[in-house]
């Protein structure tokens, strides 16, 4: 298997793409319908089962979204592949590390609210 | 061009490299006087050329279809047999077409361009017995190649790309891409799928980013960046 | 002097092409989707701020109203609203809703001067 993808690595950043306009478009509508957010509407928007799930895959589209668009901007600017792969490992490590983060976060506030 | 008809000189600043002599490229100012008749830039360079025969450019028909005179003309890609003299703003800036090596003056080395269009195998492909006489096409099928065969290879799109600039040992790049589809287009070509095998990895068709560079400076109106959606749609339908 | 053999020059001196529109949205696109994946992770650490306690969620909306921050926060508004406007512009051409020359250079601009227009209105109502 090829390191890079081709055509699933462009269909995969399109997928996320409407994912998160779809995401951005229900925030949007729900923060301009209500009252300005206050803690208890956010806590209990972002900590009810639909909201905690919603989350990390709102990250999770951001992390796979910004890991396609970092690494075409890495195969397009740097060629050595001395610098290029620990680049992008170190990346794919953190995008990685964020998105566990996010789901320990959600998923600790959704025993606790639980 | 002056009220009376009265020619006045135009200023043309142009690249000069002799790998002969120089270490490194410089640009020199010329003054030509247009005669009557001279319209397109390319007129004026010829007449440079019997002024300072050091000179150094392509051109063979003077008419938009041999694509030898590609340079970069105030910026921008264009051929100098098609632009006019009088639209252009002075001094006339001429370099070679950006991200080729230069061989001498606006002249460059084409060697990759051409080694991608070989890639894409630019001929028709069919296994199937050969009719008694040509393979036939119906008005309709012969009309999907028009917009496609008209590339006259003279890589104005391909050096106005930035993705080519970066990769142009491994992106295919505008022109190779848009002869790749005139023949997954030909009803005639039987080797739709092993060519979109080809096409589907991330430098020599994904380096795109239909940026559109492409379409803007082609001088013959074509539109690479469309033949390039139609190649990733065609390689969408073929992966579900 | 004579040039190195195999060492032929280029021209690429970027500041001596003309760009067309589109390539200043593409340009723009992508560093506006850098700017936000460095954001992530601060986004990733005020979501775990921001459910702990109601005097975190304040503290938090504190610090991100700071005088200092606001023109961070404008920067971060422009460049989602770059990416957003700029990447719907490419989704819909990728389908070919819009991709020809003329079309492409007319949403271009409308992506590049929307993008202006709202980061503008977030510096007047966030600077002032």
């Amino acid at each position: 298997m090829r390191l890079f993808l081709g055509q699933r690595a462009w269909m995969l950043q399109r997928a996320t793409a409407v994912v998160l306009l779809i995401f951005l478009a229900a925030a949007a509508a729900m923060l301009l319908a209500g009252p300005p957010l206050s803690y208890e509407r956010w806590h209990a928007l972002a900590t009810s089962p639909h909201g905690a799930v919603l989350i990390v895959v709102l990250f999770a589209a951001l992390a796979l979204h910004g890991w396609i668009g970092i690494r075409d901007i890495v195969l397009d600017y740097l060629h050595s592949p001395a610098v290029r792969l620990p680049l992008l490992g170190l990346i794919a490590l953190v995008l990685i590390a964020i998105v566990i983060r996010v789901a320990l976060t959600m998923a600790a506030h959704f025993m606790t609210a639980g | 061009m002056s009220a009376g008809g009265e020619e006045e000189d135009v200023r043309i600043s142009i690249y000069r490299f002799n790998p002969e002599t120089d270490a490194k490229p410089r640009m020199q100012d010329y003054d030509v006087m247009p005669e009557a008749g001279d319209k397109k830039l390319l007129d004026a360079l010829m007449r440079l050329k019997t002024v300072d025969d050091s000179l150094s450019f392509r051109r063979s028909c003077r008419e938009g279809v041999c694509g030898s005179d590609a340079m970069n003309i105030n910026g921008r890609n264009g051929l100098a047999c098609l632009t006019s003299l009088a639209g252009l703003k002075e001094p006339v800036v001429l370099r070679p077409l950006p991200g080729f090596p230069v061989i001498r003056d606006l002249i460059v080395d084409m060697t990759q361009f051409f080694a991608h269009y070989h890639a894409i195998k630019p001929y028709l492909i069919n296994d199937e017995l050969a009719p008694e006489r040509e393979r036939l096409q119906t008005p309709e099928e012969r009309d999907r190649l028009n917009g496609l065969y008209e590339c006259i290879l003279c890589a104005c799109c391909s050096a106005f790309c930035p993705s080519y600039w970066w990769n142009p040992d491994k992106f295919i790049g505008p022109a190779g891409l848009l002869q790749a589809y005139r023949f997954i287009s030909d009803s005639r070509d039987t080797a739709t799928a092993e060519r979109l095998a080809y096409l589907d990895d991330v430098y020599r068709l994904y380096r795109c980013r239909t940026i559109m560079n492409c379409t803007e400076v082609c001088p013959k109106s074509l539109s690479p960046s469309h033949a390039i959606e139609r190649i990733r749609l065609a390689l969408v339908r073929e992966s579900s | 002097m004579r040039a190195p053999p195999g060492s032929a020059p280029k021209f690429l001196n970027l500041s001596q092409i003309r760009f067309p529109i589109g390539a200043i949205a593409s340009i723009g696109h992508r560093i506006s989707g850098v700017l936000l994946l460095v954001t992530l992770p601060l986004l990733a650490l005020a979501l775990d701020r921001s459910l702990r306690s109601e005097a975190e969620f304040e503290a938090l909306r504190e610090l991100v109203s700071a005088p200092g921050r606001a023109l961070l926060l404008v920067v971060v508004v422009w460049a989602a609203s770059h990416h957003v406007l700029a990447g719907l512009r490419h989704l819909l051409m990728d389908v070919g809703i819009g991709s020809r020359l003329d079309q492409a250079r007319t949403s271009a601009w409308a992506a590049i001067v929307a993008a202006g227009v709202i980061a503008l209105a977030a510096a007047v109502r966030w600077l002032s």
